[in-house]
């Protein structure tokens, strides 16, 4: 079981019964707590298993520490410090096929933060996007 | 045949230069930009107290030729699934009996919702005046169009290949008397339509869909597939796949009011409002289905809510809003208290109320209620023991004679109907944040559980006057409601609700209910 304070059953999630009433009823956690971090819901299915398995797990694991993944009977579910990137030109030469970001979107089930894309890339950000951060469009050569 | 020399020399070039067949989706979007979109001075049906900017983003850059091939391939991908390998592997019968049931209320009710979300985004695309926010509520329209048919699909499916059709089929027939069908109605319709098109927004997108669906469409599908149940993640993960766009739009509805002058005025208040209506319905509607309609248990739905109600939604949208005034919901400390009580509130009110249902109803097994207690400490003093009453009153039985309301009466515990909810709730017995408050109004008397929805009420009670249950049958035997509600099967005489889900179980009828005299009576009428 993952450690890191991410993961589903992190912090109060890993309590119980009494333990667990007192900690969300205490008086600290009767207001929400601003959080940095971002979560994305994957629909499992062909390309999605690979994706999470040979690039956010593989090949991109070390780029972001904070990812945890977990398996939720139909879904993957991730969440991260920050953000969580996939860059589909990467797919598209894991699968060997043309994998368009919007190919990718076929599959993503939810998102909490602020997600988008540019170009071939997914994001989900933990940033204001159009408040604190301007959204970009896709600039030509 | 020769070909002219014009020809030849054109189709000499294009087998050097080969004419581009197309552009890259994201190209075609900064293209569109260009065209003079200008909506500013745009005039609308749905007017707003707020003042929505004319430069709001669309997130995910989606033209309509990419947006129609990801949904063809969500639903054949969709389809596929349930047509082959799930009807051949007969998936619809290995649901748990208990399942079963709870099915038939979430996909009934969530389909109510997508169909009101038709009109809701429709009414948005209207308001709005930036051209991006426009195409992103209008693809919203259209995904909304395809839920509501994924909803009515899986009951049929349902009701075709599985186990007790009844109530999968045709459930709208019973809405008059259900008593979920009004508070349903309230949320998915009237919190999504009436009023301020921005507060409209704020309940859907930033409540209904950014918080509430997470539980209602994604972590669903766990409870499901734990019960043996592999349809509802094939329609309800796909479904979710729009909604991300969803939350999109209503945080960029945020956005676009974020600067303007009417947000620090009135955006927290109906931040609260919102969030107070869904959560009033949703916190013990769906802990009431995830837990009491299931055999196989996932977590205790207080974890299910702390993580994706208050942890993910409350700091990951709102709480990163703070710097732009938005503030932690005034309500939150009455929402946490009802995520872990007000589902076992609700189901003992619903057990109670059973014979007005369209969905069977089964009291916790004494494996189940070790379960319960070990979660909700003091969960069998208040609940349990009650049930053990009713077991033992032999409230499965048609013969017994009982019905559960007659303990709520015998032991003078009225049940109200909140008239802002439309949510019934027993003040003298319950563990969640109702508390009765009596309110008069040209001549009517209006029960309230709560100072939210009191408030509400108060700021325009005609928008509240839907007639509940007993309102509507007050002085009238049950069995005359049940079939003047259609709440019977296509016998004639069998109820579509039943106290038990055991298939071999005897099945109550209407002459069982008769025979109790059970009349209704409206419980303000005695103050």
């Amino acid at each position: 079981m993952s450690t890191s304070s991410n993961a589903y059953g992190a912090g109060i999630m890993a309590k119980t019964g009494k333990a667990f009433a007192d900690e969300y009823f205490s008086e600290e956690n009767q207001v929400v707590h601003e959080s940095n971090e971002v979560v994305l819901v994957l629909k499992k299915s062909d390309e999605i298993n690979s994706v999470v398995h040979e690039i956010l797990l593989g090949d991109r694991k070390a780029d972001n520490p904070t990812l945890i993944v977990e398996d939720r009977a139909g879904y993957w579910w991730l969440k991260a410090t920050g953000k969580i990137e996939i860059d589909c030109t990467e797919v598209s030469e894991l699968l060997g096929k043309h994998f368009s970001v919007y190919d990718l979107l076929v599959d993503v089930s939810s998102t909490i933060g602020r997600a988008y894309t540019l170009g071939e890339t997914f994001t989900i950000t933990s940033e204001l996007m159009g408040l604190d951060v301007k959204l970009q469009d896709l600039q030509t050569a | 045949m020769a070909i002219s020399a014009a020809t030849k020399a054109a189709t000499d070039a294009l087998a050097v230069n080969r004419a581009p067949v197309s552009v890259g989706a994201q190209e075609v979007h900064r293209w569109m930009q260009s065209f003079t979109w200008d909506f500013e001075k745009n005039r609308t049906k749905y007017s707003t107290k707020y003042k929505m900017a004319n430069d709001t983003k669309e997130q995910f850059k989606l033209i309509a030729k990419e947006y129609a091939r990801m949904e063809s391939v969500k639903d054949e991908r969709q389809f596929g699934s349930l047509q082959d390998v799930l009807t051949r592997v007969d998936a619809a019968n290995r649901v748990h009996p208990k399942w079963n049931e709870s099915m038939k209320v979430i996909s009934n009710f969530l389909e109510v919702g997508e169909y009101n979300a038709i009109a809701a985004t429709g009414m948005l695309w209207d308001s709005a005046t930036a051209p991006e926010q426009k195409n992103g509520y209008l693809g919203q329209v259209m995904d909304e169009i395809r839920h509501t048919n994924q909803c009515g699909y899986i009951n049929y499916y349902f009701a075709k290949q599985g186990q007790d059709a009844a109530g999968h089929n045709d459930a709208r027939r019973t809405r008059a008397i259900g008593p979920l069908w009004k508070g349903m109605k309230r949320v998915f319709s009237d919190g999504f339509i009436s009023g301020d098109a921005v507060e409209c927004s704020i309940n859907l997108q930033l409540v209904g869909e950014a918080c509430f669906t997470n539980p209602l469409i994604v972590a669903v599908t766990e409870w499901a597939s734990a019960n043996g149940d592999e349809m509802t993640p094939t329609v309800f993960l796909s479904i979710e796949t729009d909604e991300l766009r969803h939350m999109a739009n209503g945080y960029q509805t945020v956005v676009s009011i974020a600067n303007d002058e009417a947000a620090s005025k009135y955006l927290n208040t109906d931040l609260n409002n919102a969030f107070w209506t869904q959560q009033k319905y949703f916190t013990p509607v769906l802990g009431m289905m995830f837990e009491y309609g299931s055999h196989f248990k996932v977590e205790p739905w207080v974890k299910t809510w702390n993580r994706w109600v208050y942890e993910d939604w409350g700091g990951i949208w709102i709480g990163r809003l703070g710097k732009y005034g938005v503030q932690s919901p005034a309500s939150l400390r009455d929402a946490k208290k009802d995520a872990y009580w007000a589902h076992h509130d609700l189901f003992m009110i619903a057990y109670a109320l059973w014979p007005t249902g369209f969905f069977r109803v089964t009291l916790p097994t004494a494996e189940e209620a070790e379960w319960y207690e070990a979660n909700y400490p003091g969960w069998y003093d208040m609940y349990g023991k009650v049930y053990d009453e009713w077991r033992a009153r032999g409230c499965e039985d048609p013969d017994s004679g009982f019905l559960p309301l007659q303990w709520f009466i015998e032991n003078n515990h009225p049940i109200y109907i909140d008239r802002v909810s439309q949510v019934p709730f027993c003040p003298s017995y319950c563990k969640g944040a109702s508390t009765l408050r009596v309110l008069e109004y040209n001549g009517k008397k209006h029960s309230f559980s709560d100072q939210w929805g009191e408030r509400m009420w108060l700021s325009e009670p005609e928008r509240y006057e839907c007639q509940n249950i007993w309102e509507q049958y007050e002085g009238r035997e049950l069995s005359e409601v049940i079939t003047e509600g259609h709440g019977l099967r296509s016998d004639g005489k069998t109820l579509i609700s039943q106290p038990h889900t055991n298939k071999d179980g005897k099945m109550w009828t209407l002459d069982d209910i008769k025979k109790i005299n059970c009349v209704f009576s409206d419980p303000l009428k005695a103050l």
